[in-house]
């Protein structure tokens, strides 16, 4: 009797769960079907206005792979207007002073995004026209869902979280044993041996200074950034050249994308990730997604916006300019693994919203007030 | 003898004074606006405190920023150093150089002219990374040259020095410019009041010193204070060069206001003022200078001669320094940058395969390249011929002494020199958006050529302003009593007599249209895009190799454009003769 009981509970448990999954699959598979609907009829809508401008860093990954795989799959062709984000936006205030509103999407660093795109209330909400099945799709992102990293979660998508360089070194000149702690920079040995980008100017030295400045203290900036006399440059390529020769061993600033082809060539150059003393450090680096407002081409926006965050439009950028995505489905096979970040560690984020619209200039302009006061 | 005429061109006698009135208030009502207006815009809005979009609210707190930034007022102190440095022994070698292609017997002038055409416009920046590779103490080619010769031990060189700055940019861009436009004044001396010198005994040293250069001085000068503004301008080279060194000067400063994230053109704005009161006094001592009762006729209706000074053996000696400047100056890193542009990787000898052709095919196969060669060349050719037909008749309306806004309206036609390059480019971007030009220049290759013709007004001016003070009035007079028109007397004489200058200056603001930056680069659109931008792309994202491709592909399009240019400008000038 017992045994008839139990198998009839198991039986109705089973029947249950049968009845459950296949509703479940029915629900899922309705709303796919709708979702694919309602994108086939922004498509097919965006096919209508022709083109769509995107305006962005000129990355060559973009002119060379992203617009013709876009246009390619949508017929859509794109306008890219590419350039330093101060003179994007300087352009775009100034066209919208006069009532003319020219771009679409914008493909912009964090501090443009937040404090000028968003700031000056230039940008539309994004989240209500992601409606790609694949983009919607929870499961296919690492945080379990889109990351649109403003307060109110609607304007500023974050497609990419890396772990950012600490450093470079050449190591026919700098053994990894020798820069065991971030202390160890500023042995007297490697005075005038560090390069780094201006630090006294807007941009990626001024910004790893800062957060310097809040990880080791002002005496380690003041060591490290005056004392060491690292030899400052405001070109990237300079940098590049000067590890890849080993006038300046060790690199601050250096850019990952411009030193793998030194790599491949056979220099001796070791990217570090973290040493005693500085915690790790991940960005969002190459851009953060966001739709303008008054947008001339909204439908085709709509559809560069869903198809940027697919798998392919991801994979393309992040295959091109080597950076981990924050999609569960691309490849990273191509990528140094030390790039990608690991459950578990704790990392400083860099584009984190606070840091960007506060943190980071209060700590810069300390920077600043000490270098320039040398 | 009818060596040199009255000072005061006569044009003004040959036009009814309603005309010239008429002429006069439109270029000053041109002027001001599409020169005065931009200026006012930038200006009113370096007052401005509020961020865009928001309401105006007024006051100094941008300037006052602006001037207590610690390290401006080093900066402005090494900019004038640098400048004032750089530009005596480059004037002197300039002007050196410019008399023996144009008023000697030196074998080579013509080919030494080229040389310097081409260097001008050769870009800058892949020509400093190829003075590093020269230069650097570490693995400079000529430190390790020098290093083999006996005792010597150290590096003689350092490009990352204040001298080494002054020698760069002295190679780069400071003697070929002046030589340009030197060049063509000479040339029209005629050599009449050499030969009545050289009667009288003077040697060819005082002939030069107490002839040649004080009838030419309006044109010299105009050359001095063009090169000493854009001396305090300059950027490129002291960004590559006096960053690592410490060095930093005026226009760093400026170009760290533009680059701030919000942007602070207001302050960057209050420092480029700075430019226009440098410009102010030295505009003033250029018109006292000019207007002292001097006499700069040198092409009169009787006895011109264009024969040369003979040099003797010294002709050849004088070739062979020419020669060794170019070589060392221009030959040796322009060689550099040619091998760079088939190099994997720029400089870099050592790695495997060093050689490649990838640059180039990756720039002829992108696909937005033939739109921007198309789109280069229109802008190109309209800056041109547009700046050439719109300044020579302004240049003709300063030097008539019946014109009352004179300094007015040279004043306003030397702005453009004085803001730097991007405040430029948005000031014509508010004044096209602001005015309904905006319907059919905003974005297209038109508005880009305008505002490329706008930034030409002082060289091209200038240029011609000192090329009619070198015409006497018998010239016109002649003609009007022959019953000549005024069209046919401008057509069949002055234009022949002006040939060579508009030719020169034509072909420099073709080549300019070609590699200015700063000025389209918030303009163009999408389908206007031109080459330059397309450089700036390359350099932007770190893409060295294919811009020194691309940067010799715009100075052999020069070069053609040279040929072409010099044979159209002698056939005009041959007509005359």
């Amino acid at each position: 009797m017992t045994i008839v009981k139990g198998e009839i509970v198991m039986g109705r448990a089973l029947l249950l769960m049968f009845v459950m999954t296949i509703a479940w699959l029915s629900n899922a598979q309705a709303q796919g079907g709708a979702g694919e609907k309602e994108w086939a009829g922004v498509v097919e809508a965006a096919k209508k206005e022709g083109k769509v401008v995107v305006a962005g860093s000129p990355d060559p990954v973009m002119r060379n792979d992203v617009i013709p795989k876009f246009t390619a799959r949508f017929g859509i062709p794109v306008e890219f207007v590419a350039g330093r984000s101060s003179q994007i936006v300087s352009r775009v205030e100034t066209e919208r002073a006069s009532g003319i509103y020219s771009i679409d999407v914008f493909l912009a660093g964090p501090d443009t995004s937040a404090n000028e795109l968003y700031k000056d209330k230039m940008i539309d909400p994004l989240k209500p026209l992601l409606v790609m099945p694949e983009v919607v799709d929870v499961a296919k992102w690492k945080n379990g869902k889109v990351w649109f990293v403003d307060p109110q979660e609607q304007f500023i998508v974050r497609a990419f979280s890396s772990v950012a360089t600490l450093l470079f070194i050449n190591t026919e000149h700098v053994k990894p044993d020798e820069l065991r702690h971030m202390k160890d920079l500023l042995n007297p040995k490697w005075r005038g041996k560090i390069s780094s980008e201006d630090p006294t100017t807007t941009g990626a030295g001024a910004n790893k200074a800062a957060r310097f400045y809040v990880q080791l203290g002002e005496e380690f900036v003041k060591h490290l950034y005056i004392d060491q006399k690292p030899v400052r440059t405001r070109e990237r390529r300079q940098m590049t050249d000067w590890l890849a020769r080993g006038t300046q061993p060790i690199c601050l600033d250096c850019r990952e994308d411009d030193v793998r082809p030194l790599v491949k060539d056979g220099f001796k150059i070791l990217e570090i990730f973290e040493i005693a003393g500085a915690g790790p450090t991940i960005n969002g680096s190459p851009w953060m997604l966001s739709l303008a407002n008054k947008a001339p081409h909204p439908k085709a926006a709509q559809v560069f916006a869903n198809w940027i965050l697919s798998k392919e439009g991801l994979e393309t950028y992040a295959k091109g300019y080597g950076s981990a995505t924050l999609r569960t489905d691309v490849d990273e096979s191509f990528l140094n693994p030390g790039n990608v970040p690991k459950k578990g560690v704790k990392y400083f984020d860099d584009t984190d919203w606070k840091w960007i619209v506060g943190g980071r200039h209060e700590n810069r302009d300390k920077v600043w007030k000490l270098l320039k006061a040398r | 003898m009818p060596l040199t005429a009255a000072t005061s061109p006569p044009r003004s006698r040959r036009l009814h004074l309603r005309p010239i009135r008429l002429a006069e208030l439109s270029f000053l009502l041109f002027l001001a606006v599409v020169m005065g207006l931009p200026l006012l815009f930038l200006l009113a809005g370096s007052f401005n405190l509020s961020a865009p979009g928001k309401p105006s609210l007024y006051g100094i707190d941008n300037w006052l920023r602006a001037f207590t930034d610690s390290g401006t007022l080093s900066a402005l102190s090494m900019s004038f150093t640098l400048s004032v440095v750089r530009l005596i022994p480059a004037m002197i070698v300039s002007v050196l150089f410019a008399w023996l292609i144009a008023r000697t017997d030196m074998p080579g002038g013509k080919f030494i002219e080229s040389v310097c055409w081409i260097a001008y416009f050769v870009p800058d920046f892949p020509l400093v990374l190829a003075w590093i590779l020269l230069l650097d103490p570490n693995f400079g080619f000529l430190n390790s040259v020098a290093r083999s010769l006996p005792g010597i031990e150290g590096p003689l060189f350092n490009p990352y020095s204040f001298w080494g700055i002054v020698w760069v940019h002295t190679s780069t861009g400071g003697i070929w410019f002046k030589v340009m436009l030197l060049v063509p004044v000479f040339r029209r001396l005629g050599a009449t009041l050499e030969e009545a010198a050289r009667v009288a005994g003077a040697g060819t040293t005082t002939m030069l010193w107490r002839i040649t250069l004080p009838v030419l001085a309006p044109m010299i000068l105009a050359v001095s204070l063009l090169s000493f503004i854009r001396g305090l301008q300059s950027f490129n080279t002291e960004l590559l060069l006096g960053t690592p060194a410490g060095i930093y000067v005026y226009s760093t400063k400026i170009y760290d206001f533009l680059q701030r994230e919000p942007r602070a053109y207001g302050e960057a704005t209050a420092l480029g003022s700075v430019f226009l009161l440098v410009l102010a006094v030295l505009l003033f001592f250029y018109w006292k200078f000019l207007s002292g009762g001097r006499k700069f006729t040198v092409v009169a209706g009787q006895g011109y001669s264009t024969l040369r000074v003979k040099l003797g053996k010294w002709r050849y000696v004088a070739f062979a320094g020419c020669l060794l400047y170019v070589a060392v100056a221009m030959l040796l890193p322009l060689t550099f940058l040619v091998i760079g542009s088939f190099m994997r990787r720029y400089g870099f000898f050592q790695i495997a395969a060093p050689f490649t052709l990838a640059h180039w095919q990756n720039m002829l196969t992108d696909p937005i390249f033939l739109v921007a060669l198309k789109n280069s060349m229109i802008i190109a050719g309209t800056t041109a011929v547009g700046g050439v037909l719109l300044y020579s008749a302004l240049a003709y309306l300063l030097v008539s002494r019946r014109t009352i806004a004179a300094p007015v309206l040279e004043s306003l036609s030397w702005i453009p020199h004085v803001l730097p390059g991007i405040l430029l480019s948005l000031g014509v971007l508010w004044l096209f958006l602001a005015t309904p030009l905006r319907f059919f220049l905003y974005g297209s290759v038109w508005g880009i050529a305008v505002a490329l013709i706008l930034a030409d007004s002082p060289v091209t001016t200038q240029a011609f302003k000192a090329g009619l003070l070198q015409l006497g009035a018998d010239l016109e007079e002649s003609a009007r009593v022959s019953g000549a028109s005024w069209i046919y007397t401008y057509r069949r004489v002055l234009l022949p007599l002006l040939a060579p200058i508009a030719a020169a200056v034509g072909l420099m603001n073709f080549g300019s249209a070609l590699t200015s930056i700063s000025t389209p680069v918030l303009l163009y659109s999408h389908e206007s895009r031109p080459l330059a931008i397309l450089l700036l792309e390359y350099s932007f994202t770190g893409e060295l190799e294919r811009a020194a491709a691309l940067g010799l592909l715009i100075t052999a399009i020069i070069g053609a454009m040279m040929v072409v240019g010099r044979k159209l400008g002698l056939k005009l000038a041959g007509s005359a003769q």
